[in-house]
């Protein structure tokens, strides 16, 4: 493939990549998140493979390879699994301000993020240019994105938002071997967090339909 | 190349094997009859490394870097020696405490195993961070100490402590995931000023050839992101209740050294900005600063949990230390004088604050009253951990706290005196309201029904107050030496 070739496909990689997050703030249910997930993790994978081949990188095809193994693969799983049916048709996750606000808000972040990363990326290869601006941009919907979920579910994929958008932005920018240790880390954090805290918050939180886990940790709380 | 680098690899040092007695019994943890032995073990082989580490470097022999990889200089040192010191004390803790703690349960051999195994993981990651020379690899360990601390926060299972072990993970992976593309930057930087290895060393020599508007930021997401790991106002919230509804040991390594060891990758990192033109970077410390002991001089005035004021009070001294740093080069002695005595008068406070949660059985500071009727050496432990840290003479916290005020007088930063020393004074009373409730007047039923509690955790937190008094009086040479050497470092990245 033409460099030009790559690049573009990268660009048109990043353009959808944008879109997954604006998609992730509207979302209404937890099985539709989940699945904007997946799509968000397979695009940051296919551009960490576009820009393997643009900078002829191996570590990025590690990153690439724990990215895929990772994030449309193992951690839908694992919440699939911890997810009941009842669960996953829920509508209607609480935000703490409306969707259409929300999207407002998030599109004005977006043009603020956009404005710092433009004269950041001046100048330079234009992968870099690509991804540094709509990785920041992603990374700052996330947080905003945690700012507004009040339950354990949507926040934890807003964390993962984040955690899409820095590597986003990474990629194009560090292509040494600390971008693997980044990359194995968080990944690690994550799957750990989610295997042990989430089934046991989701009770918490998000469960109010999912009477089976309540009534466990009711019967733990009442111990001396 | 740094001299260093030209070395081979041979270069070995003990030192470096800092974390690994605890990584060893974490493995040997699940042997229950022995895990509270091998965990002791472990943290007293850790303190005697780290004290090796330190006696090389004041002797003058420069260690070497093992691949630039991984190292000990005095500002390492110190935050190595103090880690290792409260991993002894904590161990030495966790055993009649969580013995005790778990008494009642159903599957308490099962919870005693997770408790070690954690426990020793967690101090390891601690010890590792140090080490690090490189940023990537001081962030890959400060997520390790993370997770391995959400175990133990949740540790309890309950809805509170499952409640604060979810917002603990949530808030600090954000700060860590935000600061991780500061660091990528600052990578990205370096690489663009000409590469070499990606050390701390590395990335303050080439940071003048660096874009400023990169370097700003990197700044901006790092203080964001590690900010809301220390703690720092307005992304505090997490930290009282993660700081409080862990077992206690753990708490008194989480609040006494956890949140300073990012602080301490912050450190390493200011050489890179401080050089920033029309940043004022300084300034950034000091308002940083300067919001969060306000804002948690007010809160310690309402709080209702003996162990949440504790946590709290870590918020403050963060403070404190951020306005430390914002002071510039006339205040490092003081501010590295500051993480010591705080590290071991925190540790010190969860202990007393633990024994009393052992006897009562409840964390209300409306519950106990009376405390010094019944149990008068509790009361006297808990009285004398309370004025250490919120800084009264003669125990250490006044004496850095004053050091840092003078720093400030001295540097003709009025604005910075005057506040600080009004929020300090503040949290004193704060603090001490709270206590003089507890241990004065009329038993309340909480104190006059208490338990006996293990008699071990006493003598832990005796142990712990040694230093406290010790070193409010009296600095060792050695110690002071060390300090300074910290010192001269950390000023290389302050303002003048």
């Amino acid at each position: 493939m033409s460099a030009q070739v790559l690049l573009s496909l990268n660009t048109l990689v990043a353009v959808l990549f944008l879109l997954t997050a604006f998609m992730l703030i509207s979302a209404r249910q937890a099985q539709a998140v989940l699945y904007l997930y997946v799509a968000q993790g397979l695009l940051l994978a296919l551009s960490t493979v576009l820009l393997a081949l643009h900078f002829h990188s191996p570590e990025l095809f590690i990153v690439a390879a724990i990215t895929i193994a990772a994030k449309p693969i193992a951690i839908p799983l694992l919440i699939n699994r911890l997810l009941s049916p009842a669960l996953r048709r829920r509508r209607e996750l609480s935000t703490a301000i409306g969707i259409p606000s929300a999207l407002t808000l998030a599109l004005l972040l977006s043009v603020v993020a956009y404005a710092v990363a433009r004269p950041l990326v001046a100048g330079q290869d234009p992968a870099a240019t690509t991804n540094l601006s709509i990785g920041l941009v992603v990374s700052l919907l996330g947080v905003f994105l945690l700012a507004i979920r009040r339950e354990a579910l949507p926040q934890l994929f807003a964390l993962m938002t984040i955690d899409n958008g820095v590597f986003f932005a990474g990629i194009a920018i560090t292509t040494s071997s600390a971008l693997v240790e980044f990359a194995a880390a968080l990944e690690g954090v994550m799957v750990v967090m989610i295997v042990a805290l989430l089934a046991r918050t989701i009770a918490l939180t998000l469960g109010s339909t999912d009477t089976g886990a309540l009534d466990a940790l009711r019967e733990r709380e009442d111990k001396p | 190349m740094t001299p260093a680098l030209a070395m081979p690899p041979a270069g070995f040092n003990p030192v470096w094997l800092m974390p690994v007695p605890a990584l060893l019994a974490a493995l040997w943890s699940g042997w229950l009859p022995a895990a509270r032995w091998v965990t002791m073990l472990a943290a007293l082989l850790g303190l005697a490394l780290a004290l090796l580490g330190a006696h090389d470097i004041l002797a003058g022999h420069d260690l070497p870097t093992l691949q630039s990889w991984i190292g000990l200089d005095a500002l390492g040192a110190v935050f190595a020696l103090l880690t290792a010191f409260l991993g002894v004390t904590a161990s030495l803790y966790s055993g009649p405490y969580i013995s005790h703690h778990l008494a009642h349960s159903d599957d308490a051999r099962a919870a005693l195993r997770r408790y070690y195994v954690y426990f020793n993981l967690f101090l390891a990651s601690l010890l590792a961070v140090p080490l690090m020379q490189q940023p990537a690899l001081a962030w890959v360990t400060i997520e390790l100490t993370t997770l391995f601390s959400i175990f133990l926060v949740g540790f309890d299972s309950n809805r509170p402590a499952l409640e604060a072990a979810w917002k603990y993970a949530v808030i600090t992976i954000m700060g860590a995931t935000v600061a991780a593309l500061g660091f990528f930057l600052l990578l990205w930087g370096l690489d663009r000023a000409g590469g070499g290895p990606q050390t701390f060393a590395a990335l303050a020599q080439a940071s003048a050839h660096m874009d400023p508007l990169l370097r700003k930021v990197a700044f901006a997401l790092i203080i964001f992101g590690f900010g809301a790991k220390i703690g720092l106002v307005p992304i505090h919230t997490w930290l009282p209740d993660a700081h409080s509804q862990a077992p206690t040991p753990v708490c008194a390594l989480l609040s006494g050294i956890e949140v300073s060891l990012i602080l301490y990758v912050v450190m390493r990192l200011l050489p890179v900005f401080i050089s920033l033109p029309g940043l004022h970077l300084e300034h950034w410390l000091s308002v940083i600063g300067l919001v969060s002991v306000g804002v948690a001089a007010f809160l310690l005035l309402q709080v209702h949990d003996y162990k949440r004021l504790f946590a709290y009070s870590t918020v403050e001294h963060m403070g404190i230390l951020m306005t430390g740093l914002g002071l510039g080069k006339i205040a490092a002695y003081p501010v590295m004088l500051q993480v010591m005595t705080h590290a071991l008068t925190k540790s010190l406070a969860f202990y007393a604050a633990g024994i009393v949660l052992v006897i009562t059985g409840t964390r209300e500071i409306a519950s106990v009253r009376g405390l010094l009727r019944r149990r008068p050496w509790t009361a006297a432990l808990f009285l004398a951990a309370a004025l250490a840290i919120a800084g009264a003479p003669p125990f250490a916290v006044f004496s850095s706290e004053f050091a840092i005020l003078r720093a400030a007088a001295a540097g003709g930063d009025y604005a910075s005196l005057i506040l600080l020393a009004l929020f300090i004074i503040i949290a004193f009373t704060g603090i001490l309201i709270q206590a003089n409730r507890m241990v004065f007047g009329e038993p309340s039923p909480a104190v006059a029904e208490a338990v006996h509690g293990p008699r071990g955790l006493q003598w832990v937190a005796v142990l712990a107050l040694l230093p406290v008094l010790l070193l409010g009086l009296w600095m060792p040479q050695p110690l002071a030496q060390l300090l300074q050497a910290a010192a001269h470092q950390l000023a290389g990245g302050l303002a003048p």
